[in-house]
């Protein structure tokens, strides 16, 4: 495996960044905070995190001048603050065991994880504050977000391990609370629950007006069910064991796999969630790059 | 048909794994593990049908190689009767049961369960069989010669008893090879039972048994074994008053784990306990115990016994306490001389052996002169008168010693026989030198003790004037002088010994008498004319005795030479401890073997009431040692091929034990082979079919 100085940066391929370092990700609604660069902001303010001084340069707004160091010093300076971010960004990680299942070389989790790790790089280098919540049966680990929270949450995803069985729709009802200010909530999971089940545990994040994106993370083998030899399956969650008859079950299953992507896109549709379904053979880079060019288009279109 | 083993018939369950694989051997337990089984659970469950079993052959095929791996393994034979069995096995058997005997067989109840043993063996033989009993200890002997007759064999090993030999295991196994390889039966067996004592064996001691033979140790010994033996008496002689006194030490060892604790060891002298004393010895330890001393005044039957134990023979130690005898010597010297001065000297000196001497003239020697004396010199003498000559004559001849030392006299007539040699002149060696002795010979008893170049060097003393002596075709000489010519010169005669010595032994002729070596050489000549040897105590087992020894003992005490010749003709009979009779001297044995342990008696005819001669006997110290040597190695090392070492079971009926039925036949071996190839078979079958119907197999 390729090795990189700071644990996690593997999650942030080059090769997929490269493909999406000219997009930007726009909150559509507009968050508290200041708004520099791109960003639309309601309220005028200041970041209250300093970070350093430079040289007054012409065009550089007066009341920035810090005039106790130009007493001192009888030059002009002005003040930069740490963070010219406007936007959260909390990804809402699904860490149970289900998402350990691989039938080929990436699980689920790391697939999952490589996204929110390019996520989080992108909403980084737009200097937004971003977060990330792993999850199973209960919450696994929470970091609030932040400007300098980015390195926190790779080691975060680094150090996730899909280990025990989840409780998706409680787990999301919960974390509902920690929102107390309007973000860019990512949630990515397996999403092993009833779709009116999902949207109704939803609904608390958008009461909040938070910007809600959700990835449906499923490994081809759930879709395709490639199975052909008389087995016992077994649940990784629950370790139910059933015996299947593939050639008999087969059919019936993928039809059924697919009713279920179609209502979670049909009903997060109805919901203004933008949903996403992808799969671990699925090119990270070229997924993104689609889903952030859609999102792109449709923040033009409001 | 019947089976070793046939608790592997338990095996036969494996039969219905096949018919199980067939059965369901769409159900696999491959375990798939999944996400989520939300769907899968949703699908109802549908059970997979048994599917009937459609390829018997298939089957077939497999239940019959578990079968028959299974048969295999339960080791089937065919039982027959014993005649063809023994046919099947290779035919009659010679066997030869070697049964040790040795003292060391009377341990515990080692000889019964040897009995036993070999008794089975005996009921063994068939018809066609032959068999012999070799009886052994120190040597062997074939009790019952090769028979068919188990009852002969049995009644020979139920008379058979313990001996008092020392355990030698090479004399048997030899007979039992040249029994073995003059057989022509087929099978050729020698069977030894025995405690298989370690000091028994030689290991370069190798047996060549014949092709095909088999050795086949059955051990009767005792892997723990605690024994008590007293093995030895050593004597402390001191005088007293003209009174002998012995001090008595027994030597004791204790060859067992534990510690004997104030044991009590006693003596006991001619029947009568005299003395007890306790000792205490540790583990695998020797000890010893004094007795204090006792006047020793005529030869005593004596016993230390040391408690009992399971090997009782050797806690008793039987011996002889004499006293000590000095060697009478009568010196004859001419009137009015005074040659002896340096001679007599010389013996009072002695002391082992003690020396007595009387000086006499020839006039005074009568045939009484030589009644208990052991050797006589005649010191350049005159000669005796004719009674006491042939009183000498008799004397020597039965076994008496002559010294004749000659000077200018002459001793004896011309025609005397007891001269060892022919007289010549005086030679004067002063005209020449003087003359020294120029050839000795050291392998003669006399000189032996002279052999070391630093015990003496002979050629330092000088003869002035030598008597020429010319020695006779069968004498021998035992000493030359530098110019060629005899200066010591030995005659056997009867059972007796003359020695003549060319030259005086005072000063007047050389000046040996004021030399080192005189003493010595006086000593020894005389010891050696009179046959002194220390008288044994004791004999071990199996030693022979030569009847030289009780009839020079009783020359030492006066009993040859008497007048009376008859009655003091060397002959006797020596009795057994257990009874039997053997007679020994003129007109019988030479010598008899000590076989027993216990006191033989010698009596000599003619000695009237007085007591016999005594022979104490006790057995090799070896046989108290009673470790054991592995019956394989024993074999091993006996015969030099391990592979036909047995493995000591009994050999009753071999040829009827399942075992070796079974091993002969050897069923299971084509049963398993036939498995086998049902098994690949099976597998070819399979994997063809599997590729034309595309699924399993049922």
């Amino acid at each position: 495996m390729e090795t990189h100085a700071l644990p996690g940066a593997r999650f942030v391929d080059p090769k997929v960044l490269a493909r999406i370092k000219d997009l930007s990700l726009l909150a559509r609604n507009v968050v508290d905070g200041f708004i520099n660069g791109l960003h639309r902001a309601p309220y005028f303010g200041a970041s209250v995190d300093f970070a350093e001084h430079r040289g007054y340069v012409p065009g550089d707004d007066i009341r920035r001048v810090d005039w106790k160091l130009f007493a001192r010093t009888d030059r002009y300076f002005v003040k930069q603050y740490e963070a010219d971010t406007n936007a959260n960004l909390v990804i809402l990680l699904d860490v149970s065991k289900s998402m350990g299942f691989a039938s080929d070389e990436v699980s689920k989790l790391q697939y999952a994880s490589f996204l929110a790790a390019s996520l989080g790089y992108l909403s980084h280098r737009q200097r937004d504050r971003v977060g990330i919540i792993t999850f199973d049966e209960d919450v696994v680990s929470r970091v609030p977000p932040s400007a300098k929270h980015f390195n926190v949450m790779l080691h975060t995803l680094d150090r996730s391990k899909a280990e025990r069985p989840g409780r998706l729709i409680a787990m999301l009802d919960k974390m509902a609370e920690f929102f107390k200010r309007r973000s860019i909530v990512v949630l990515i999971s397996d999403l092993y629950e009833s779709p009116s089940d999902i949207l109704e545990a939803l609904k608390p994040y958008r009461s909040l007006n938070n910007d809600l994106v959700v990835f449906h993370v499923l490994d081809p083998a759930e879709i395709s069910f490639p199975y052909t030899e008389a087995s016992r399956f077994q649940d990784l969650e629950s370790g139910e064991e059933v015996p299947v008859v593939p050639e008999v079950f087969a059919e019936q299953y993928r039809a059924m796999m697919k009713e279920h992507i179609a209502a979670l896109a049909g009903k997060c549709a109805e919901s203004r969630i933008d949903y996403l379904q992808l799969t671990t053979n699925q090119p990270l880079d070229e997924a993104l790059f689609y889903y952030l060019g859609n999102r792109e288009r449709l923040m033009r279109v409001r | 048909m019947s089976f070793l083993a046939p608790l592997f018939f338990a095996g036969l369950a494996a039969v219905a794994v096949p018919i199980l694989v067939h059965l369901i051997q769409r159900e696999r337990k491959t375990i798939i593990a999944f996400p989520s089984l939300m769907f899968i659970r949703r699908i109802p469950y549908q059970s997979v049908e048994r599917r009937r079993i459609h390829n018997w052959f298939l089957l077939m095929m497999r239940v019959a190689a578990m079968a028959l791996l299974v048969a295999a393994f339960a080791r089937p034979f065919f039982a027959v009767d014993p005649v063809k069995a023994a046919a099947a096995l290779g035919g009659a058997r010679e066997v030869v049961i070697l049964l040790d005997r040795s003292a060391s067989m009377g341990y515990g109840d080692h000889w019964a369960r040897a009995q036993a043993e070999a008794k089975k063996i005996a009921d063994s033989i068939g018809g066609a069989d032959r068999a012999t009993l070799v009886l052994f200890g120190t040597g062997a002997e074939e009790a019952v010669r090769a028979t068919s007759d188990g009852g002969r064999l049995g009644a020979a090993i139920a008379d058979a008893k313990v001996s008092s030999d020392a355990t030698r295991y090479a004399p048997a196994l030899r007979l039992a090879q040249s029994i073995l390889t003059r057989s022509p039966l087929p099978r050729k067996q020698a069977v030894l039972i025995s405690d298989f004592q370690r000091s028994g064996w030689e290991k370069q001691e190798e047996i060549s048994m014949p092709d095909g033979a088999e050795l086949t140790p059955i051990s009767v010994g005792t892997p723990e074994t605690a024994n008590l033996s007293v093995t030895s008496v050593k004597f402390q002689r001191t005088s007293f008053q003209g009174e002998e006194r012995v001090v008595l030490t027994a030597g004791l060892t204790n060859r067992g784990a534990t510690t004997i604790k104030a044991q009590d060891v006693k003596l006991e002298v001619d029947g009568r306990v005299v003395d007890t004393r306790q000792v205490s010895i540790d583990p695998n330890a020797s000890g010893s115990v004094s007795f204090p001393q006792m006047t020793v005044a005529a030869p005593m039957r004596a016993v230390i016994r040391a408690g009992t134990d399971a090997l009782p023979a050797d806690n008793v130690f039987n011996f002889v306490l004499s006293p000590s005898r000095p060697v009478s010597v009568l010196v004859v010297q001419a009137e009015g001389a005074a040659s002896s001065l340096y001679l007599t000297t010389a013996l009072g000196i002695g002391t082992s052996p003690p020396f007595k001497s009387e000086v006499l003239t020839p006039s005074r020697v009568t045939p009484a002169s030589f009644e208990k004396r052991s050797v006589v010199i005649l010191n350049d003498a005159t000669p005796l008168g004719t009674q006491a000559e042939e009183a000498l004559n008799r004397f020597v001849t039965q076994g008496g010693g002559l010294f004749v030392v000659l000077g200018d006299r002459t001793p004896m007539s011309a025609a005397a026989t007891l001269l060892p040699g022919k007289l010549g002149p005086a030679v004067e060696r002063l005209r020449t030198g003087t003359g020294t002795l120029g050839f000795l010979d050291h392998s003669h008893p006399i000189f032996e003790g002279f052999k070391d170049p630093k015990s003496g060097n002979f050629s330092v003393i000088r003869f002035f004037k030598v008597r020429g002596l010319t020695p006779g075709p069968t004498d021998k000489v035992l000493a030359r002088f530098d110019d060629g010519s005899a200066a010591m010169v030995e005659r056997a005669v009867g059972s007796g010994r003359v020695i003549a010595f060319a030259s005086t032994l005072d000063k007047s002729w050389n000046d040996f008498p004021i030399q080192h070596l005189f003493l010595p050489l006086v000593h020894q000549t005389v010891s050696y004319l009179g046959q002194y040897r220390e008288p044994d105590a004791w004999y071990v087992v199996g030693r022979t005795l030569d009847v030289s020894v009780p009839i020079a003992a009783i020359v030492r005490e006066g009993g040859a030479g008497d007048a009376n010749t008859a009655a003091r003709r060397p002959s006797g009979v020596v009795m057994t401890p257990s009874g039997s009779q053997v007679t020994i001297g003129e007109g019988g044995a030479q010598a008899v073997e000590l076989a027993e342990q216990g006191f033989y008696s010698v009596r000599l005819q003619g000695l009237g009431d007085r007591k016999p001669f005594q022979v104490a006997v006790n057995l090799d110290p070896t046989e108290s040692d009673l470790s054991s040597l592995p019956t394989a190695e024993f074999v091993a090392t006996a015969t030099g091929h391990a592979a036909v070492t047995a493995s000591g079971q009994s050999l009753e009926n071999p040829n009827l034990t399942p075992e070796d039925i079974e091993k002969k036949q050897a069923v299971w071996w084509y049963l398993f082979a036939a498995g086998a190839a049902l098994l690949l078979a099976e597998a070819v079958v399979a994997n063809r079919l599997s590729k034309r119907f595309g699924f399993g197999l049922s």
